[in-house]
C-alpha cells in the first residue's frame, strides 16, 4: 500500500481592510427602516380599533397599509439587518474585505430603492395580491437585480477568502441566498397586462401552494437561516466564548435546510388543497422543532459560565430573550401545524400572536443585539448609553408580552366563538360581528403593547445617533495580516491501494465514509457546497410542487365553474387592489361550524381561473366564498358606503370613492387578454369585445341597484365592478352546467363560438 | 403519454416515504461524522473561528476599555 501525500505550503502573507462604512450604512437604515415598519405596524394596529383614522383615504386603509407593514418588517428591517451583519461577519470570517466596494454600494441603494418603491406603491393599490409577494413586477425584477449583485459579492468574497473552513454561519448565509433567490423567482413569476399590473400564473390550490412555498419559505430563509447565522457569529462574539457545540451547528443546518422547504403546506390545513399535501406539511414541520430546539439549545449554552456577563451587558439580554423567543416560535409552530390545533387557530389571531412572538422577539431582538453590539465598533467609541439601551430591552419586553398576550388572548377567544354551538345545535354566535366586538378590548392592549416596543425602537435610533456624533473625526482603518490561500493548503491524506485488494478498497471506502471526509472536502469546496444546499432545497421542494402541479385529480373539474365575466375581472382586480384578502378569506373549511355560518364548503375546482388565489390567512371579517347571492346588490352597496350602517361594530373602514371613482373600462380588455394567456379559456368572441361586455353588464347592474332603491348613475363607478365581483364569487356551483346571469353574457359568446 | 398521465398513475404516499428516507440516511451520515470522537477536536477549532478576528472585538457594548 502507498501513501501518497502532496502538500504544497504557501506562507505568503496578504495585507487587507475591511469595509466597515458599508455595515454603518446597513445598520442605520436597519433602524430608521425599523421604525418605519413598527410605526406602520401600529398605524394598522390602531384601525382595528379606530377604523375612522383611513381618514375616507384609500391610502390609508387596513388593507393597503398592512402590506407596507409586512413588507417593511421582513424586508426593509430585517433585511437590512440581515445585510449589515452579513457584511461584517462574512469579511471577519473570511479574512477578506467584500469582494467590490462598488458591488456593495449597488446593493445597498439598490435596496433602499426597492423599499422606498414599496413604500410608495402599496398605499398607491399596486398589488399583485399574495401576501409577503405583494409587490407589482418592476419592483421584483428590481429585487431579483439587486440579489445577484449581493450574490455576486458575497460568493466573490468567498472566492478571495484567506481562511480555508467555512464557518457554520457562512452556511446559513449561503442557504439564505440561493434559497430566497428560488422562491423569488418561482412564486413570483407573472403574466402582465401593464406596467404595474400582473396575474400569477398559476391559479386556486396551485397558486395557494406555490404562495405558501414561497410564504412559508421566505420565514424559513429570510426570517431564520441569516438570523440563525448572525447568532452563531455574534453570541460568541458578545460572549466571547465559542459556541456550545459547533457540532450540533451542522446538525442545525442540515436538518433545517432539509426540513423547513417541506412545511409550507400547514399554512392551507382543511383547505382545497389535496389532503396527502397537507398531511405531508404537517408531518415535516412537527419534525422542525427538534433542530430547531437544537439550535436554541445550542445558542443558549454558548452562555454556560457567562450568564454573570448577561445581567451587566444589554446586547447579551437582547440574545438571550431573542433566542428564547426562537425557541418558544419554533415550538409552537409545529403545534400549530398539527391538523386539529390548526382547525382552531386559523383565520383568527393566534397566528398574529405567533408570528410577532418571533417577529418582534426573535428578529427584533436579535437585530437590536447586533445593533448595539455593532454601534460602539462601527463608530470607534463607546456607546452613548448603556442605560438607555437596559431601557429599551425592558420596554421592548413588556412590549412583546402585552402584544402577543392579547392577542393570543384574541384568537382563542375567537376561534372558540366560531365553532360554539348552543344546546339546539346552532351557532351559538352566529353573527360573525359579534365574535369582532369580543375581541375590541384586547385589541387595544395590542396597541399598547405595539406602543411599547415602537417606543424601544426609537430609543435605539437615538443611541445609535448620538453614539454615531461621539465618532472620531476620522475613522481608523486598521490594516490586517493573513496568509494567502495555497491550492492544497491542508491535503487529504490520497491511499492508493492496489486494483486486485478489493477487500482493502471496500475498508478504504468505509473509512472514507466514516469519516466523512467528503464534508471537509466540500467545505473547503464553497461552490461543490452551495450546489448542494441547491439541490437540497430543489429535491424537497420538488417533492411536493411537481405532484401537486401534475397529477390532474388534485384539482377535480367542475363543469358549472366558467371564467369570470370582464366586469367581474375588473371587480376582482379592485378587491385585489384594496387588499380585502388582509381581511377576507375565500375558503370555506368542511368543518360543521363553518358549513353551517357560510354555506358548502369549498371546492378545489372553483378556482381554476382564480389568478391569483385570494383564500386569504385571516378573518378580520367573515369569509366571502358563499357571500355572492347572499345580500341584494344595494346592500352591498350601502356596505361599502358606510359598513356600520349594513353591520354595526364592523371594523371595516369606509369605501366612499368606490362610489365616486370612474371605472377604467379601457383597460379590461388587456386584462381579460392577459387572463387569456394564462389559459383562462375566454371564447374568441370576447376578444377585443371585453369592454362592451363589461359596460353592458355594469348597466345591468346599475340599474339593478336603482330599482333596489339604490342611487342612480353608477353604471361607470368602480363598485359596480366590485358588486359584480362579490354577487358572483361561490355561485358557480349552485347553477347548472350552464350558467345564469350575469355570466350569460359569457356563456352566450362561448355558444356562438 | 403525458407527464401529468405518469403522475397521476403513480401513488404518491411513496413520494413521501421515500423523502423521509432520504432524510434520514442524510441525518444519520451527517451525525455520524459530527460525533466521531475522532473530529472532536478539529471542531472545536472551527468552532473558535468569530474569535479569532480583531483583538478590538473581543469587547461588548460597554464600549472600548
Amino acid at each position: 500500500m502507498l501513501l501518497a501525500v502532496s502538500r504544497r505550503v504557501t506562507t505568503r502573507m496578504e495585507k487587507f481592510r475591511y469595509d466597515d462604512a458599508i455595515v454603518r450604512k446597513f445598520a442605520f437604515a436597519t433602524i430608521i427602516w425599523g421604525l418605519v415598519g413598527t410605526l406602520a405596524g401600529l398605524w394598522v394596529a390602531l384601525l382595528m380599533v379606530m377604523p375612522a383614522l383611513s381618514f375616507d383615504l384609500p391610502y390609508l386603509t387596513f388593507g393597503r397599509l398592512r402590506p407596507l407593514h409586512t413588507n417593511a418588517a421582513i424586508f426593509a428591517f430585517a433585511g437590512n439587518a440581515v445585510f449589515a451583519a452579513v457584511y461584517y461577519s462574512s469579511q471577519r470570517l473570511l479574512k477578506a474585505r467584500m469582494f467590490s466596494d462598488k458591488l456593495s454600494a449597488v446593493h445597498f441603494w439598490g435596496w433602499q430603492a426597492i423599499i422606498v418603491a414599496a413604500a410608495i406603491t402599496l398605499p398607491l393599490g399596486f398589488t399583485q395580491g399574495k401576501e409577503y409577494a405583494e409587490l407589482e413586477w418592476p419592483i421584483d425584477i428590481a429585487i431579483a437585480v439587486v440579489w445577484v449583485i449581493f450574490a455576486i459579492n458575497f460568493f466573490g468574497t468567498i472566492a478571495k477568502r484567506r481562511e480555508r473552513h467555512l464557518y457554520v454561519a457562512i452556511w446559513f448565509y449561503i442557504a439564505t441566498i440561493v434559497a430566497v433567490a428560488a422562491l423569488h423567482i418561482f412564486n413570483r413569476l407573472s403574466g402582465t397586462p401593464g406596467p404595474m399590473k400582473s396575474y400569477s400564473p398559476y391559479a386556486g390550490g396551485r397558486d395557494a401552494f406555490m404562495q405558501w412555498w414561497y410564504g412559508h419559505n421566505a420565514v424559513a430563509f429570510f426570517l431564520t437561516t441569516p438570523f440563525l447565522g448572525l447568532m452563531y457569529y455574534f453570541l460568541p462574539k458578545a460572549a466571547n466564548r465559542p459556541v456550545f457545540s459547533y457540532r450540533l451547528s451542522i446538525l442545525h443546518f442540515w436538518s433545517i435546510v432539509f426540513l423547513y422547504i417541506w412545511a409550507g403546506p400547514h399554512h392551507l390545513h382543511y383547505t382545497a388543497l389535496p389532503e396527502w399535501a397537507s398531511t405531508l406539511g404537517m408531518v415535516f414541520s412537527v419534525m422542525l422543532w427538534m433542530p430547531s430546539w437544537g439550535g436554541m439549545i445550542n445558542g443558549l449554552l454558548t452562555l454556560r459560565g457567562a450568564w454573570n456577563k448577561v445581567a451587566r451587558d444589554p446586547v447579551l439580554k437582547f440574545f438571550v430573550v431573542g433566542v428564547t423567543f426562537y425557541g418558544m416560535s419554533t415550538f409552537e409552530g409545529p403545534m400549530l401545524s398539527i391538523k386539529s390545533v390548526n382547525a382552531l387557530s386559523h383565520y383568527n389571531d393566534w397566528t398574529i400572536a405567533h408570528v410577532h412572538s418571533g417577529a418582534l422577539g426573535w428578529n427584533g431582538f436579535m437585530t437590536f443585539g447586533l445593533l448595539y453590539w455593532l454601534t460602539p465598533k462601527l463608530f470607534q467609541t463607546k456607546l452613548w448609553s448603556k442605560k438607555l439601551a437596559e431601557v429599551h430591552f425592558w420596554v421592548g419586553t413588556l412590549g412583546i408580552l402585552f402584544y402577543i398576550v392579547a392577542i393570543y388572548a384574541a384568537g382563542i377567544t375567537q376561534g372558540l366563538m366560531w365553532r360554539a354551538f348552543d344546546d339546539t345545535g346552532r351557532l351559538a354566535y352566529p353573527d360573525f360581528v359579534e365574535t369582532v366586538v369580543r375581541i375590541v378590548p384586547m385589541y387595544w392592549v395590542r396597541v399598547l403593547g405595539g406602543t411599547m416596543f415602537v417606543t424601544g425602537v426609537v430609543l435605539c435610533l437615538v443611541n445609535m445617533v448620538m453614539t454615531w456624533k461621539a465618532r472620531p473625526k476620522t475613522y481608523a482603518d486598521p490594516e490586517h495580516e493573513a496568509a494567502a490561500l495555497g491550492e492544497d493548503l491542508e491535503p487529504t491524506p490520497r491511499v492508493e491501494i492496489p486494483a486486485h485488494a478489493t477487500s482493502l478498497q471496500l475498508a478504504y471506502k468505509l473509512r472514507y465514509l466514516g469519516d466523512l471526509a467528503w464534508h471537509r472536502v466540500w467545505e473547503k469546496r464553497p461552490f461543490t457546497f452551495t450546489i448542494w444546499v441547491v439541490i437540497a432545497v430543489a429535491v424537497a421542494s420538488l417533492f411536493e410542487i411537481i405532484p401537486t402541479f401534475l397529477i390532474r385529480s388534485n384539482v377535480p373539474s367542475i363543469a358549472s365553474v366558467h371564467p369570470y365575466t370582464p366586469l367581474e375581472l375588473a371587480g376582482r382586480d379592485i378587491y385585489l387592489a384594496e387588499g380585502c384578502y388582509n381581511c377576507h378569506s375565500q375558503m370555506v373549511r368542511p368543518i360543521r361550524s363553518e358549513t353551517e355560518r357560510y354555506g358548502e364548503y369549498s371546492k378545489p375546482g372553483e378556482f381554476v381561473y382564480d389568478h391569483p388565489f385570494q383564500w386569504g390567512s385571516r378573518r378580520i371579517g367573515p369569509d366571502l366564498h358563499r357571500v355572492g347571492g347572499k345580500y341584494p346588490h344595494l346592500w352591498h352597496v350601502r356596505h361599502m358606503e358606510e359598513p356600520s350602517s349594513t353591520t354595526p361594530g364592523s371594523l371595516m373602514p369606509r369605501y366612499p370613492w368606490m362610489l365616486s371613482d370612474d371605472l377604467d373600462f379601457s383597460v379590461i380588455q388587456s386584462r381579460v387578454d392577459a387572463m387569456a394567456m394564462l389559459g383562462v379559456p375566454y371564447p374568441d368572441a370576447v376578444q377585443g369585445q371585453a369592454e362592451p361586455l363589461a359596460r353592458a353588464q355594469a348597466k345591468q347592474v346599475a340599474d339593478e341597484i336603482t330599482t333596489q332603491g339604490g342611487p342612480q348613475g353608477l353604471e361607470d363607478k368602480k363598485i359596480v365592478a366590485l358588486v359584480a365581483y362579490l354577487q358572483r364569487l361561490g355561485t358557480d356551483i349552485k347553477t347548472a352546467s350552464a350558467p345564469t346571469q350575469p355570466n350569460s353574457l359569457l356563456a352566450e359568446k362561448a355558444g356562438a363560438r | 403519454m403525458r407527464l401529468s398521465d405518469i403522475m397521476s398513475a403513480m401513488q404518491l404516499s411513496g413520494w413521501a416515504e421515500l423523502a423521509l428516507i432520504l432524510f434520514l440516511a442524510a441525518f444519520v451520515a451527517v451525525a455520524f461524522q459530527l460525533f466521531s470522537p475522532k473530529r472532536r477536536a478539529e471542531y472545536q477549532r472551527r468552532g473558535q473561528l468569530p474569535l479569532e478576528g480583531d483583538m478590538d472585538e473581543a469587547e461588548t457594548s460597554e464600549g472600548k476599555p
